[in-house]
């Protein structure tokens, strides 16, 4: 077995350093992001309910408007 | 299926433990190996090391000023960047872990 390299401080600082970095930016990003879609949900769950109630109002006039016998 | 399910279960309590130990075994001798080395070569540097880390930093500095980084060898300039590469692969490790999910931002 090769003997173990004598790793230079410096690359073994930065891996460390780079490895605490990525966790903060992740965990950063990742609250950021959450915060952002709960808002984005909101507008869109509004948007659906107001897509909905023109929806069931633009049926029931379909639906009463409609020219048949067999009602 | 009743008779399928019934064998798997035996099957899990006889072979189970015959094979965890198998397992262990096989990856002692490994795992002996690579704490051989991980002991010297992923151990964090301690705060005995700090003067060699910025004399290190200052000797890069100094390189890119002189243009002494002209006259590395192709090998030399190939290790660099795997070295550069192993770097940048901790902080996408370190965004993995933060983001706490392996492919993409659970939002």
């Amino acid at each position: 077995m090769a003997p173990p390299v004598a790793v230079s401080p410096l690359i073994k600082f930065s891996r460390y350093a780079a490895l605490f970095v990525g966790i903060a930016y992740g965990s950063r990003k990742n609250a950021r992001l959450t915060v952002s879609e709960a808002e984005v949900r909101k507008i869109e769950e509004k948007q659906k309910k107001e897509r909905e109630e023109r929806e069931r109002i633009a049926k029931e006039l379909a639906a009463a408007n409609e020219d048949t016998i067999l009602k | 299926m009743a008779a399928l399910a019934q064998r798997m279960v035996t099957a899990l309590t006889t072979k189970g433990p015959v094979l965890a130990k198998n397992a262990v075994e096989f990856s002692k001798p490994r795992l002996q190996t690579f704490w051989y080395y991980a002991k010297v070569e992923m151990v964090p540097p301690t705060p005995a090391e700090i003067p060699k880390i910025t004399e290190g930093f200052s000797n890069l500095i100094k390189a890119a000023r002189t243009g002494a980084w002209m006259q590395t060898t192709v090998r030399e300039g190939v290790r660099n960047t795997v070295v550069v590469a192993e770097i940048g692969f901790w902080f996408f490790i370190g965004e993995i872990i933060g983001r706490r999910s392996l492919i993409g931002y659970n939002v």
